[in-house]
C-alpha cells in the first residue's frame, strides 16, 4: 500500500487514481506515466455524505477558465456569474503573494440560503448535499440573496428569479465532472466526498482568507491553502483588494415605500385607537393605504404573480411570517372596517366586535412590523443585523402612526370639500379634532427615530466588522450625504409643521424623511461576500428593484 | 416580442425557462440547451500562438459552443477563457459588413467592385506619381499562412513595392533576428513537450498564465507537474506566473542582459559548461569567455538588482541541469535590445549544450496564433521557407518555382513596419494598407503614427471589424472574413502546422482575405501570373508546400488531410539541432557577445517612474475582438495602472483614484489605479489593450536596430491624479 504514488497509478488499483496516459519523454527513452487524479469521487455519497467541492490555491492560476466555463454551460447573461474569481495579496515587493479564489455554491450544511427562502425554493438534496434551486418554484423575493454570506445567488432580471451553482447536478449525476472543473487547465478545483457529521465537528478547511467564516452556514468547501496562508503559519496573511471601491446595494424602492406605509398604518391604528378616533372612514383610510403598500410589496417581487406562494413558509422564514401576518392585518382591518361601518350605520352588532377587530387588527400590525424587522436580522448583511433594525421600525411606526393619526382630523374635512361625500357615506364621519397633546407625541417619536438613526450610525462607524464600517462610509460619503442630511432636515421641517399645525405638511416631511432613511438602509447595506478582483464591472446602484 | 409575452414575463408567468434549460450533449453529457450543436468542426484557437485545438459547434448555421478538443497533443481538452468564449466574436455587433469608401469625408458604403476598382486605381496611381515603392504593406499574425504567402506574391510581385511587413514586427521580430544572429536561421528549436521534460524551466520576460494560460499545464502545479522540476521566472513584476515558480528573480528593468552574461560567466567558471558540445558545435567561444569574465556575480548584481547568491544558484541549477529549457516572450521581444538578448540567451544554451535534447531547449513562445506561419512564408524580413533577399541563389529558386525573371524579387529587405510609418511621416510612403492589424492601439508613440495616418493619400483598413480606432482613419474599409470563416493553416510556437476550418459564413458581404487578394491581383492583370489556377487557399498551399520543400521550415510532406487528422504536425518534428548542425555556412552556430545596456529612456527627477506595459488573460490585443464577448469584457472592462504603495503614499494617491499618465509625449488620463504591490517601487504597470486609454500614447517610439521591434516594455512617465470633469 505504501508504494510511491506512480507505481500505484500504473498498478491501476488505487481507488484514488483513475486515469493514465503514457507520456513518452522523446529521446531519453524514459517512459513517465502522467498520472492525472481523478477530479470526481469514484462513487456516490454514501449515507451521512455529501458532495463537496475541494478548491486548491497552490494550483490556482487565475486564468478564469471555470468562470467563462460556468456561464457557457449554464447559459447564463454576462453579468451573472455563478462561479467567481477573487484575487488576494500579502507582502511587500519583490515578496509579493497573489492568489486566487475560484468558489461556486459552498453547499453548505447550514444553508441561510435554504433557511430564509419563503417559498421552499431550495432544497438540500438528500443523495447528493447539493443545495438546489428550483426557478419554477422561486418568485425572485431575493431573500436568499441577502442570507447567503458568500453572495451566492444571484437574481437574473431577464428571468425574474433566482440562480445558483447547482455543482452541475445534471452532470454529476451521470459521473462527468462539473463545468469548472471539467474546464480548469491546472486541475485546481474537484468534488470530493464529505462526512456531514465529522465536517460539522471540524470544518477548520472550509475557512481561507477572502472568504466569510465558515462557521455561519458551515460550507463544505474545502480549501487547500498556499504556505503563506495556511493556519499557523507567519502571519502576512493574504488580503483581499477588492474593497477599497464600495458599491452601493440594490434601493429596492417598492420595500421602501411599502415598509414605512405599512409601519405608518400599524402606527396609526395604535394612536387612533388611544384617542378612541377609529371611525369606519379613518379605518378605511388605513386600509387602503395597506392596500396600497401590499401591492407595492409584490413589484418588488420578480413574480409577482406568484406573490401568494410567499405564505407557504411560515413555520421557516421570517418572509413568509411577514407576508401571513401583514395579510391577517388586512383581514382584520377590512374586517374592522365593515363591522365599525355597519354599527354607524346603525345596525345592531354586539359592542365588543369592534374592539375586539381593532384590537386584533392592532397587535397584528405590531406583530407584522416586528416580523418585517426580523426579515433585516440576516448575518450575511451586518449593517441589517442589529437591534436598531427593529428599533427603527417600530419607532417609525410610532413617529409616522402619530403623524397620520393627527392628519386624519385635516385630511379628511379637506378631502370632503374637494370631493363631498355622498349621502350614503355621510354615517361614517365623525367629528373629531386631534388632541392637543398630538405634536408632543410627534416630537417625542421623531426624537426617538432620531437618536436610533444616530446610535445606530455611531455603532457601524465604531464596528470591528468590516462590512459595518463600509456601510458608514457609503452613510457619510459625499455621494449619499445629501440623503443623510435631506433626511435629518425633513424631520426638522416635520417638527416646525407639526408644532405649527400644519399636520398634513407635516405628514408630507415626515414620511419624506422616513423614505430617505429607508433609501439609505437598503442602498448603504454592505453583504459579505468572498473577495473579488480589483477591476471588474460594476451593476449601477440600485439596477435591481 | 407580443404583448402577450411582455406581460407574462413582467409578471413572471414567464419565466424564459426555454432559453434556461439544459439537454443532453452525446459527448460531453448535460449541457445548457442552447450549447447543443448539431455538428461539430474541428479546427485551432484564434487567438494566441499556443495553438489549442478546438472544436466548435454549429447549430441552424450559428457557432453556439466552442469545447477544447480533448485529443489534441498542445491542449488535451483545456482552454482558456477567451477560448471557450471564441464562438462569440463570430456574431460579434461589431463585424464589418460592407466595403466603406470615404466620400466627401464620411465613410459610405459602395460595392466591393467600387471598393477594389478605387483602391487599385488609387494606389497605382499613387505608386506612378510617387514611385512603387510608395505603398506600404503591413499585414498580420492573424492571417493564414496561405493568406499571409499569397499577400506576400501580391505586394512584391503584384503592386511591385518591397514594403511588406506584419504587425507581428511589434511582437516577435527580435526572437526571429536572435535565432538567425545565432543560428543562421529563424526556427524555434523546441517544442512545449521539452518544457514539460525539462527539469529546469527558466521563463525570462513571460508571463505566460496571462498570455499562454495553457501551457502552464506543463510547468505548473497541477497534474502535469513532474517531481524535482524547477520552475525560474525572471521578471520585473510579480505576475501571476511568477507566482508560480520556484524562484522569483524579481529583476530591475533591461537587466535581463546582465543575468544571462551573469549565468553563462558563473557556468564557465564553475566548469558547469559542455566543452565537448561548444568545440563541435560553436564558433567564437574564446573571445565569449573573455566577454563574460567581467560578468561577476556582484557586478551583474548591481545591474539587476538581485542578491549574488540568487544568482549563483540559478545558474548552478541550469547548468547542472540534465535538461534545461529556457523560454521567453515579450519581456525580451519589445525591446530595442530584443534581438540581442535573444542571442545571448542562446548563447546559455549552446555553451551547456542545452539545444536539441528533450527539455532542452531556447525557445521562444510567440505570439498571434499564425506568427510563426507569416514567419515563414512571409516576404518581409525574409523570402518565403527562410530564403534570404541578399542571397542571388535564394531569388532564383524562387524565380524558378514561380516561373517569373529572378529580378522581379527585391534584392533588400523592404521598410519594417516602423520605418513605413516613419517613411509615411517623412512622405516616403503616400498609400498604407493595414490588414487585419489596429495600430492605433498597438503601435508606439500614437502621434507621431496619427500624423503618418493623416499624411498619407490612401489609407486601405482591411479588417474583420468595423468601427475600430484604426478604420476610423481609413479612407477605403475593406470587411474580411475572420478565423471560423475560412479554411486553411496556422502555424504555432512550436512549428506545429494546424488546420483552420470554416464554421460558419462571414457576416454580411465580408469576403476572405485571401479572396480579396485574388481579386486584388486580377484587377492589376497577374492573377494568372502569380496565382495560375488558384481558387482556394488550397491552392495557395500546395505552391507553399513546393516552394518550402527541402527548406528548414519543409511543409511540403504534410498534407491538410494528415494535418487535420493527427491533431496538427511539428514540420522539422518534435525538435531542431538534434544533429548539432546548423544553418550557418561552417554548420556551427555563433556565440555572441552582447553587451549590456540601459534601456533608452531613463526616469528623472520629472518623470520619474519606469511604465511597463502588458496583457490581462481576459483580452486579445487591441479587443477588436474581446469587447465582442460581453463576459470577457465585463470580467475586465477598463484599464488599471498597478503601482507600489511606497509611490502611492508619496504621492497622496488612493486606490481607484483615476490617475492621469505623462510622458515626454504624451498623456493617459483616467486609469484606475490599483496599489500593489506586484510591481516594484518606483515601477508602474498598465496592460495596453483599451483604445479608451491607450497606454501607447505615451510609449516611446525607440526600435530595436536589428529586428525593428519597438521598446513597449520601458519609458520614462510621471503620475498624476486625474482632475475631475
Amino acid at each position: 500500500m505504501n508504494l510511491p504514488l506512480h507505481e500505484r497509478a500504473v498498478e491501476g488499483t488505487s481507488p484514488e487514481l483513475v486515469r493514465l496516459t503514457g507520456l513518452s519523454l522523446g529521446e531519453s527513452g524514459i517512459v513517465f506515466p502522467e498520472v492525472v487524479s481523478s477530479l470526481l469521487p469514484e462513487r456516490r455519497p454514501g449515507p451521512g455524505e455529501q458532495y463537496r467541492f475541494h478548491f486548491d490555491m497552490t494550483k490556482c492560476i487565475g486564468c478564469r477558465s471555470c468562470e467563462v466555463a460556468c456561464n457557457e454551460q449554464n447559459n447564463n447573461p454576462a453579468d451573472i456569474l455563478w462561479r467567481r474569481i477573487g484575487e488576494l495579496e500579502a507582502g511587500s515587493y519583490p515578496e509579493t503573494q497573489r492568489h486566487y479564489l475560484s468558489m461556486g455554491c459552498n453547499h453548505c450544511l447550514d444553508a441561510d440560503c435554504l433557511k430564509g427562502c419563503p417559498v421552499d425554493a431550495y432544497t438540500k438534496d438528500p443523495v447528493t448535499g447539493i443545495v438546489l434551486h428550483s426557478a419554477d418554484a422561486c418568485i425572485g423575493c431575493s431573500y436568499c440573496v441577502w442570507n447567503c454570506p458568500y453572495s451566492v445567488p444571484q437574481f437574473n432580471p431577464e428571468r425574474g428569479v433566482v440562480g445558483k451553482c447547482d455543482m452541475c447536478k445534471g452532470r454529476l449525476d451521470e459521473g462527468l465532472e462539473p463545468a469548472c472543473v471539467h474546464s480548469c487547465p491546472e486541475g485546481a478545483i474537484e468534488i470530493e466526498l464529505v462526512n456531514m457529521a465529522g465536517w460539522r465537528a471540524d470544518y477548520a478547511l472550509a475557512d481561507s482568507p477572502g472568504m466569510p467564516a465558515a462557521e455561519q452556514t458551515v460550507s463544505t468547501t474545502r480549501i487547500t491553502l498556499p504556505k503563506v496562508a495556511a493556519p499557523g503559519t507567519e502571519s502576512r496573511g493574504l488580503q483581499r483588494i477588492d474593497l477599497g471601491q464600495l458599491q452601493r446595494e440594490h434601493a429596492h424602492i417598492p420595500l421602501v415605500y411599502m415598509t414605512a406605509l405599512m409601519q405608518a398604518v400599524a402606527g396609526a391604528l395604535w394612536v387612533l385607537l388611544a384617542w378612541h378616533a377609529l371611525d369606519a372612514l379613518r379605518l378605511a383610510g388605513l386600509l387602503a393605504i395597506t392596500a396600497l403598500a401590499l401591492t407595492l410589496s409584490t413589484l418588488h417581487l420578480g413574480r409577482p404573480a406568484y406573490a401568494y406562494r410567499a405564505l407557504k413558509m411560515w413555520r421557516r422564514s421570517w418572509l413568509s411570517r411577514e407576508v401571513l401576518l401583514f395579510t391577517l392585518f388586512f383581514g382584520a382591518l377590512s374586517a374592522a372596517t365593515v363591522v365599525t361601518a355597519a354599527r354607524q350605520y346603525g345596525f345592531a352588532l354586539p359592542g365588543w366586535l369592534p374592539i375586539a377587530l381593532h384590537l386584533t387588527a392592532a397587535f397584528l400590525g405590531i406583530l407584522g412590523t416586528l416580523a418585517s424587522a426580523a426579515i433585516y436580522l440576516v448575518p450575511a448583511r451586518p449593517a441589517w443585523n442589529t437591534p436598531y433594525t427593529p428599533a427603527d421600525f417600530v419607532l417609525t411606526a410610532a413617529f409616522l402612526g402619530s403623524l397620520l393619526a393627527a392628519a386624519f382630523a385635516d385630511l379628511l374635512p379637506a378631502l370632503t370639500t374637494i370631493f363631498p361625500l355622498p349621502a350614503l357615506l355621510t354615517p361614517l364621519t365623525s367629528a373629531f379634532a386631534a388632541p392637543t397633546h398630538a405634536f408632543a407625541l410627534s416630537l417625542v417619536c421623531a426624537a426617538a427615530w432620531l437618536v436610533n438613526q444616530a446610535l445606530r450610525a455611531w455603532r457601524l462607524h465604531r464596528s470591528t466588522v468590516f462590512e459595518s464600517r463600509a456601510a458608514w462610509s457609503l452613510l457619510s460619503g459625499s455621494a449619499l450625504l445629501p440623503f443623510t442630511a435631506g433626511s435629518v432636515v425633513l424631520l426638522l421641517i416635520t417638527l416646525v409643521c407639526a408644532a405649527t399645525l400644519h399636520p398634513l405638511l407635516a405628514l408630507a416631511a415626515g414620511f419624506a424623511a422616513v423614505l430617505l432613511s429607508r433609501y439609505l438602509f437598503f442602498v448603504t447595506v454592505v453583504p459579505l461576500s468572498m473577495a473579488l478582483t480589483f477591476v471588474r464591472s460594476r451593476p449601477a446602484a440600485g439596477a435591481h428593484a | 416580442m407580443s404583448l402577450l409575452t411582455r406581460v407574462k414575463r413582467l409578471v413572471g408567468i414567464d419565466t424564459r425557462q426555454q432559453k434556461y434549460s439544459y439537454a443532453q450533449d452525446p459527448v460531453y453529457g448535460k449541457v445548457a440547451t442552447a450549447r447543443l450543436a448539431d455538428t461539430w468542426v474541428k479546427t485551432t484557437c484564434g487567438y494566441c500562438s499556443v495553438g489549442c485545438g478546438m472544436l466548435i459547434g454549429v447549430k441552424d448555421g450559428k457557432a453556439v459552443a466552442a469545447r477544447g478538443n480533448p485529443d489534441h497533443p498542445v491542449n488535451r481538452g483545456k482552454l482558456c477563457p477567451k477560448g471557450l468564449s471564441e464562438h462569440h466574436i463570430l456574431d460579434g455587433p461589431g463585424r464589418a459588413r460592407q466595403p466603406l469608401l470615404r466620400k466627401n469625408g464620411v465613410l459610405v458604403p459602395v460595392s466591393w467592385d467600387e471598393a477594389l476598382d478605387t483602391m487599385v486605381e488609387n494606389i497605382t496611381g499613387i505608386q506612378a506619381r510617387h514611385g512603387l515603392g510608395s505603398l506600404g504593406v503591413v499585414g498580420t499574425g492573424q492571417l493564414l499562412t496561405e493568406e499571409y504567402y499569397t499577400l506576400g506574391k501580391l505586394v512584391q510581385l503584384g503592386f511591385r513595392t518591397p514594403h511588406n511587413d506584419g504587425n507581428t514586427t511589434l511582437c516577435m521580430a527580435s526572437a526571429v533576428s536572435g535565432y538567425k544572429l545565432s543560428f543562421g536561421s529563424d526556427g524555434p528549436p523546441g517544442s512545449y513537450a521539452d518544457m514539460a521534460s525539462a527539469d529546469v524551466v527558466l521563463l525570462i520576460g513571460s508571463n505566460i498564465a496571462d498570455n499562454h494560460p495553457i501551457l502552464c499545464t506543463r510547468v505548473g502545479e497541477g497534474p502535469g507537474k513532474r517531481p524535482g522540476r524547477t520552475l525560474i521566472v525572471v521578471d520585473p513584476r510579480v505576475t501571476k506566473t511568477a507566482m508560480m515558480a520556484d524562484i522569483h528573480l524579481a529583476i530591475k528593468p533591461r537587466g535581463d542582459i546582465a543575468l544571462i552574461n551573469g549565468i553563462a560567466h558563473i557556468l564557465i567558471r564553475d566548469g558547469l559548461t559542455d566543452p565537448a558540445y561548444i568545440a563541435a558545435h560553436t564558433n567564437q567561444y574564446e573571445a565569449f569567455a573573455a566577454y563574460v569574465a567581467a560578468f561577476t556575480p556582484e557586478h551583474v548584481a548591481g545591474i539587476t538588482g538581485l542578491p549574488p547568491d540568487r544568482i549563483e544558484q540559478v545558474a548552478h541549477l541550469y547548468g547542472r541541469a540534465k535538461a534545461g529549457f529556457i523560454g521567453w516572450t515579450m519581456g525580451v521581444n519589445h525591446s530595442s535590445q530584443g534581438a540581442v538578448t535573444v542571442a545571448a540567451i542562446n548563447n546559455l544554451a549552446l555553451i551547456t549544450g542545452h539545444i536539441g535534447r528533450a527539455g532542452a531547449a531556447p525557445f521562444s513562445i510567440t505570439g498571434q496564433c499564425n506568427a510563426m506561419g507569416t514567419r515563414e512564408s512571409g516576404f518581409t524580413s525574409a523570402l518565403p521557407g527562410y530564403r534570404k533577399f541578399d542571397n542571388p541563389q535564394h531569388r532564383e529558386e524562387l524565380a524558378q518555382l514561380w516561373g517569373i525573371d529572378a529580378e522581379e524579387i527585391p534584392k533588400a529587405r523592404g521598410m519594417a513596419y516602423p520605418d513605413m510609418i516613419e517613411g509615411a511621416v517623412a512622405g516616403n510612403i503616400k498609400a498604407l494598407w493595414f490588414i487585419a492589424t489596429n495600430p492605433v492601439v498597438s503601435f508606439p508613440n500614437y502621434n507621431l503614427l496619427k500624423q503618418a495616418l493623416e499624411s498619407v493619400e490612401f489609407l486601405v483598413v482591411q479588417d474583420g471589424f468595423h468601427p475600430t480606432p484604426t478604420s476610423d482613419f481609413a479612407h477605403l474599409v475593406l470587411p474580411a472574413a475572420i478565423w471560423g470563416e475560412k479554411e486553411g493553416t496556422y502555424t504555432n510556437s512550436e512549428r506545429r502546422i494546424s488546420k483552420v476550418n470554416r464554421i460558419v459564413t462571414p457576416p454580411g458581404e465580408a469576403r476572405p482575405d485571401f479572396d480579396i487578394f485574388l481579386a486584388l491581383a486580377a484587377r492589376l492583370g497577374v492573377k494568372e501570373k502569380l496565382y495560375p489556377g488558384w481558387t482556394t487557399t488550397a491552392d495557395a498551399y500546395a505552391e507553399w508546400q513546393r516552394v518550402s520543400a527541402g527548406r528548414l521550415c519543409d511543409y511540403s510532406p504534410h498534407s491538410w488531410a494528415d494535418i487535420e487528422a493527427q491533431n496538427g504536425i511539428q514540420w522539422g518534428g518534435e525538435r531542431l539541432y538534434a544533429d548539432g548542425h546548423f544553418p550557418t555556412p561552417d554548420g556551427r552556430a555563433l556565440l555572441h557577445n552582447v553587451p549590456c545596456e540601459p534601456f533608452t529612456e531613463q526616469p528623472n527627477d520629472e518623470f520619474n517612474f519606469i511604465l511597463n506595459t502588458g496583457r490581462t488573460v481576459e483580452h486579445w490585443h487591441t479587443r477588436t475582438k474581446t469587447a465582442q464577448v460581453d463576459m470577457l469584457n465585463g470580467m475586465v472592462p477598463n484599464a488599471w495602472l498597478e503601482m507600489n504603495p511606497v509611490d502611492a503614499e508619496r504621492l497622496k494617491l488612493r486606490s481607484h483614484d483615476k490617475v492621469t499618465i505623462v510622458s515626454r509625449r504624451d498623456k493617459v488620463t483616467d486609469v484606475e489605479l490599483r496599489i500593489t504591490s506586484i510591481v516594484a517601487p518606483g515601477q508602474v504597470f498598465m496592460p495596453f489593450h483599451f483604445a479608451e486609454t491607450n497606454s501607447n500614447r505615451v510609449t516611446l517610439g525607440a526600435f530595436d536596430p536589428i529586428s525593428r521591434e519597438p521598446n513597449f516594455k520601458q519609458c520614462a512617465v510621471c503620475v498624476q491624479k486625474s482632475s475631475a470633469h
